[in-house]
């Protein structure tokens, strides 16, 4: 398997100062976006702060294969072992900048939205907290793997109010969970088989508040170069009002083995014994 | 500080300052601001402060939120705000600091409201409304097999449930034709779907699939020569 990836951040058009942050790692196949909140450098500090936490500690638990019991926090059953790895990264990023944030009142109400991928060739993991999102572009489709915490979309949810209500809804802004506000927080995680040629992409609500999920789609299943294109999204938002900062990271999957048919297979080896 | 002004008949009944985090309004006694009158419900509204803002929802009450004449049910409060609750108005103002610092922070910065309050008036909202609050959660997946195998049925508690003839596979299938892993079924933000990985005819309701499919109950799933019907806890009878 291969991995191609890149990622632009943008002050845009209205603000002074950008809070987003990204990484890329192409060895470890991990890649983060945040988009930071508070005052002053506060927001710049968390929304880094977050990303080389779970980096750093991501890394070493893959490297030194760290068993469950050893992580941050509970691990959750029902995720493979680095999809645990990934969760307990981000409840401990999230503690660190909650801690931060009570120790230095230049700190105080910092916090970051998180979306992070892991990909292996067996397993591609999505993981969230706020609402930076995470797409997976396979072939003519878009279909996102993360979910939004604000208060519109849980009452969405809930049935409170209806779809119409929930785009001129006010309230799109306020997140109902983020990493640092709270001294635990709780992480959407989503495990899928990747295929070969399918790409990701990570990005803050610069993008997606403006350029929708059909526009994201147009751009991104066109072109082979990850960066071309991650500038061609930043463009469009910029174009449609530029008002925050934008961040997109793409990653395209390459030369990923495919299972042969079971039957052709077993022959297969068969007649090369 | 903000605050609050109750009027009724023109009147000023009471200003109440903005000094905590929220501030509940009705009928019953336990309210912040208690209106006596038949026409308010026992927890009518609430108001909380996130930041520099100040959000007022209707709890589903009987007859409804009003602000400046608009039926509301989450509304971001401006100075020189009217809510309307039954007969009575309450006005809304901002301190002269406030109001400065809300004309310049017109971009609508993102903030967070406190986690354990906000799921604590989701919850009171969905409550009112008569909405199961678990049914809001993703429900787990099962998949029962209707012939082809003697298993009965199988919990998708897993993120991402490989079958196939793999030992690693978490549902384990047999059969000359069958692949090493012919299908994966992962929760995603949009519920359960199916995923034909190649090798092994996969069918949902007798349709072949190619790629990715989102399972709806009952779906009868077909790999190879094993059919499966799928349903999530809680939907019914299952068989």
């Amino acid at each position: 398997m291969e991995l191609k990836a890149a990622g632009i951040t943008d002050v845009g058009l209205k603000r002074e100062s950008n809070e987003d942050y990204f990484s890329i790692d192409n060895a470890l196949g991990l890649y983060i976006v945040a988009d930071g909140m508070g005052g002053h450098l506060a927001g710049e500090v968390a929304s880094k702060v977050a990303v080389e936490v779970i980096n750093k500690n991501v890394k070493r638990w893959i490297a030194q294969h760290t068993s469950d019991d050893e992580l941050f926090d509970y691990p959750d059953s029902a995720l493979t072992k680095t999809g645990n790895y990934l969760l307990s990264g981000i409840k401990l990023a999230n503690r660190v900048i909650y801690e931060l944030s009570k120790v230095y009142t230049e700190y105080k109400g910092m916090g970051t939205t998180i979306v992070a991928l892991s990909i292996m060739p067996s397993v591609a993991i999505a993981a969230n907290v706020g609402d930076s999102r995470l797409y997976l572009v396979r072939g003519n489709t878009i279909e996102p793997l993360s979910k939004e915490h604000n208060m519109v979309t849980e009452q969405l949810e809930m049935g409170l109010i209806s779809e119409e209500e929930a785009k001129v809804s006010p309230l799109k802004h306020i997140l109902t969970r983020n990493l640092g506000s709270s001294d635990t927080v709780d992480v959407d995680v989503f495990e899928i088989e990747p295929r070969n040629n399918d790409r990701f992409l990570l990005c803050t609500d610069g993008l997606t508040d403006l350029v929708s999920d059909r526009e994201i789609l147009e751009i991104v299943k066109n072109g082979k170069d990850p960066e071309h294109l991650c500038r061609q999204l930043i463009v469009k938002a910029n174009g449609a009002g530029g008002s925050d900062n934008v961040t997109v990271s793409l990653i395209f999957v390459h030369n990923l083995e495919q299972e042969k048919q079971g039957i052709i297979k077993r022959f297969w080896s068969r007649s090369k014994q | 500080m903000a605050r609050v002004i109750l009027v009724f008949n023109k009147q000023v009944i009471k200003d109440y300052p903005f000094t905590k985090e929220n501030m509940t309004i009705g009928r019953a006694e336990e309210n912040d601001i208690v209106i006596d009158n038949l026409a308010v419900s026992g927890y009518h509204a609430r108001i909380d402060r996130a930041g520099d803002t100040y959000i007022l929802t209707d709890l589903q009450s009987t007859n409804g939120t009003f602000v400046n004449d608009k039926k509301i049910v989450s509304y971001r409060l401006r100075h020189k705000d009217k809510v309307t609750i039954g007969k009575h108005l309450l006005f809304f103002a901002l301190s002269k600091s406030e109001q400065a610092k809300a004309s310049e922070g017109e971009l609508d910065e993102t903030m967070v409201l406190d986690t354990a309050r906000q799921k604590e008036l989701l919850a009171k909202q969905a409550e009112k409304k008569g909405i199961d609050v678990t049914g809001a959660k993703q429900k787990l997946g099962i998949i029962s097999f209707i012939d082809g195998s003697d298993q009965d049925e199988i919990q998708l508690t897993k993120k991402l449930t490989k079958v196939g003839k793999a030992e690693t596979a978490e549902i384990r299938l047999g059969g000359l034709f069958m692949a090493t892993t012919a299908a994966t079924i992962s929760r995603r933000p949009n519920g359960y779907a199916i995923t034909a990985t190649g090798g092994t005819k996969v069918t949902v309701n007798n349709q072949v699939i190619r790629e990715s499919q989102i399972l709806n109950d009952f779906d009868t799933i077909g790999i190879g020569s094993y059919k499966f019907q799928f349903y999530t806890q809680g939907s019914g009878d299952g068989k």
